[in-house]
């Protein structure tokens, strides 16, 4: 009687401590359910619902239909391919340069993470002041000599092409730096040893580099690229400080547009819902294939800790 | 005695230690370049502002030359591109020269001050004068202009989100970190690829529907309402510094309060706990920073009642938007960014996995 009562207790007790984990994180899941999961299903429900609220496709032929739609997709996969290379390489080759001991490297990898922590107001500020035919890269330009004094260039006025490259720059301003330290967190966590070992037999900088550097930092890269691939893919609020709505439509761009800028139409909130769709349906198709393509999925290994 | 002896292969160190440390300065200098015409550009008064090339630097006083006019006094002010006194206004009506001095040159003056200048024009003409210039003119216009009259408001607002949303996501998202750094569990990989998951979805992709949701419910357009959704992806991050802040404190603490007779609740509260606090008051910062700094949700989320990131927004986008006044809220913006990021930035390098240089 006593012994059956003590074993129950215990029995309680070993299933009340293996419960403990899930309390832990049982407010995560429900404020994800609430907060995350339930919008996230209006929105693909929304999607695929019409006006009255009968089930229809019509939402996705309307949005395919759109003649900005086609440019829109082809400006964000420019943008994504472009600064998302761009962006990994120019950080890695700055990485391996700085990776050493020097003094005032805590201020300085402070000073490089400042375009990252700035309000993305702030940063459509500094450049909306910056590239106006009179604003301060234009003198800059001018006291560096390398414009004559009242001579202009007109960095807005360009066709879409020069605008993608101009915004692709603006945006590895913000985070190359940003980059670079993720990498450099990277390099700093290889022993010394792997690498010191790979000259020994005979390897120069670059097999070194390939063979062992490399394939150890490929978790950091990994987190670093697929943080970025999303980012870029949602990049559309510095294109509208800038150059306003619908001259270089992106997919994010065109959801605002049509739930903010043209609220009033009929179609406005499913052209809204229908671009969302799209937009989700790409990033997570993006993340899973780098994920795929990276091998992330082959092995066991953590993210962040 | 002491000194090292330099050899001679310290030539071509010190040669290799300097090219370096050029080669970080012209970086340093890329990335600070825009910061700096920003923040030059918000002292600028507006006539500077307008200037082409655009100066430097805000000039700190503003000379003045006057003498009689066709209208009445004709008042020039020292120009530093041109290097030389240019004529402004031809007025006799004081209380606009006063306005202008105000608007334009970011210099105070008033009617009485003008006037007792004025008074020296009987003796010697023309007459010099100067007045130091008020750099901060920028500033208080954005408060009293932007968002017409919203700003103060919104800056509240703003602040009330951030609070909220460190709150909401440090208890849930703390939690949770914990269970991640102490127990094995099912679903424990899920909890870390949730930080990746929640960002798939654009954040528009979330706001849009949450009108409806929190109109529901009556947060919509309120500060709670913005707090649950910023929540969403600070729960997600907060996890991953909570954790990686709680797998830097060795278990055996714990374990050996437990062995003295506390309980495990107790054994956290008294021992981790308090080693855990620099990590977690970090982590309240970040969600605090992210908090702030977002704007796009902001702009969906809110309609009687912005965010002063959306009034900033506003500023710069809309017809209020001189340059200068854009740069004063800009940088106004920025500057919590910045300190917070000072004080946090060691917790933000180590979560990428500690960069010890």
């Amino acid at each position: 009687m006593v012994e059956a009562s003590a074993v129950r207790r215990r029995k309680w007790k070993r299933f009340s401590t293996a419960m403990v984990p899930y309390l832990l994180v049982l407010p995560v899941a429900v404020y994800y359910a609430a907060f995350w999961l339930r919008p996230v299903m209006t929105a693909i429900i929304g999607s695929f619902t019409d006006t009255v609220g009968a089930l229809t496709l019509q939402n996705y032929a309307l949005v395919f239909a759109d003649k900005d739609f086609l440019p829109a997709l082809r400006n964000t996969a420019i943008i994504v391919i472009f600064s998302v290379s761009l962006e990994f390489f120019a950080a890695l080759v700055l990485a391996l340069l700085i990776n050493r001991k020097f003094r005032g490297s805590s201020i300085f990898l402070f000073l490089m993470m400042i375009p990252m922590a700035l309000p993305a107001a702030a940063v459509g500020a500094m450049w909306i002041t910056g590239l106006t035919a009179h604003g301060w890269m234009n003198s800059l330009l001018i006291y560096l000599n390398i414009l004559e004094p009242g001579d202009k260039v007109y960095w807005l006025a360009g066709n879409e092409w020069t605008l993608l490259a101009l915004l692709i720059v603006l945006d590895a301003w913000q985070v190359i730096p940003t980059v670079m330290i993720i990498l450099l967190a990277g390099l700093q966590n290889i022993p010394k040893e792997t690498q010191e070992a790979g000259y020994v037999f005979g390897g120069n900088y670059v097999t070194v580099l390939r063979k062992i550097t490399l394939p150890i930092l490929r978790p950091t890269i990994q987190a670093a690229v697929i943080l970025r691939l999303i980012a870029a893919i949602q990049i559309w609020l510095i294109i509208v400080l800038l150059v306003g709505f619908s001259r270089l439509p992106v997919l994010v761009e065109r959801i605002v547009y049509y739930y903010d800028e043209v609220s009033g139409l009929d179609i406005s909130y499913q052209m809204a819902t229908g671009y969302t769709m799209v937009v989700t349906a790409l990033v997570s198709l993006a993340a899973l294939l780098f994920l795929y393509l990276s091998g992330a999925f082959s092995r066991d290994r953590e993210v962040g800790t | 005695m002491s000194e090292p002896i330099k050899k001679p292969t310290n030539i071509f160190k010190a040669a290799k230690t300097t090219s370096f440390y050029i080669f970080l300065t012209g970086l340093t200098a890329a990335v600070l370049l825009p910061i700096f015409f920003i923040v030059s550009l918000s002292f600028l008064s507006t006539r500077e502002a307008y200037r082409y090339p655009l100066p430097l630097l805000p000039t700190l006083v503003t000379k003045f030359e006057m003498t009689f006019g066709e209208r009445g006094y004709l008042l020039s002010v020292y120009d530093r591109t041109e290097k030389q006194y240019m004529t402004i206004m031809d007025t006799n009506d004081l209380k606009k020269m006063s306005v202008f001095m105000h608007a334009q040159l970011s210099t105070e003056m008033s009617v009485e001050e003008i006037e007792t200048q004025i008074a020296r024009l009987e003796e010697e003409d023309p007459i010099f004068f100067q007045k130091g210039t008020n750099i901060l003119t920028n500033y208080d216009t954005f408060f009293k202009v932007a968002g017409t009259g919203k700003a103060v408001p919104a800056l509240i607002r703003s602040l009330q989100i951030c609070a909220m949303t460190v709150v909401i996501s440090l208890s849930i998202g703390g939690l949770a970190g914990y269970a991640f750094a102490r127990y094995y569990f099912k679903g424990r990989d899920a909890l870390k690829f949730s930080v990746l998951f929640v960002r798939m979805i654009p954040g528009v992709a979330i706001a849009l529907p949450m009108v409806i949701i929190l109109a529901r419910i009556g947060f919509y357009d309120r500060p709670i309402g913005l707090a649950l959704v910023y929540s969403v992806g600070n729960i997600a991050l907060t996890i991953w510094i909570t954790a990686s802040i709680f797998l830097g404190i060795p278990v055996s603490h714990e374990e050996a309060a437990q062995v003295f007779g506390a309980t495990r609740l107790q054994a956290f509260l008294k021992v981790t706990f308090p080693l855990a606090l620099p990590g977690l008051a970090a982590a309240a910062m970040y969600a605090f920073l992210a908090a702030w700094n977002e704007t796009v949700s902001a702009i969906i989320l809110t309609q009687f009642n912005p965010t002063f990131a959306v009034v900033v927004y506003q500023t710069v986008l809309g017809a209020v938007g001189q340059v200068n006044l854009a740069a004063a809220g800009g940088m106004v913006m920025a500057l919590p960014s910045v300190v917070f990021l000072y004080f946090i930035r060691r917790y933000i390098r180590q979560m990428w996995g500690g960069v010890t240089i």
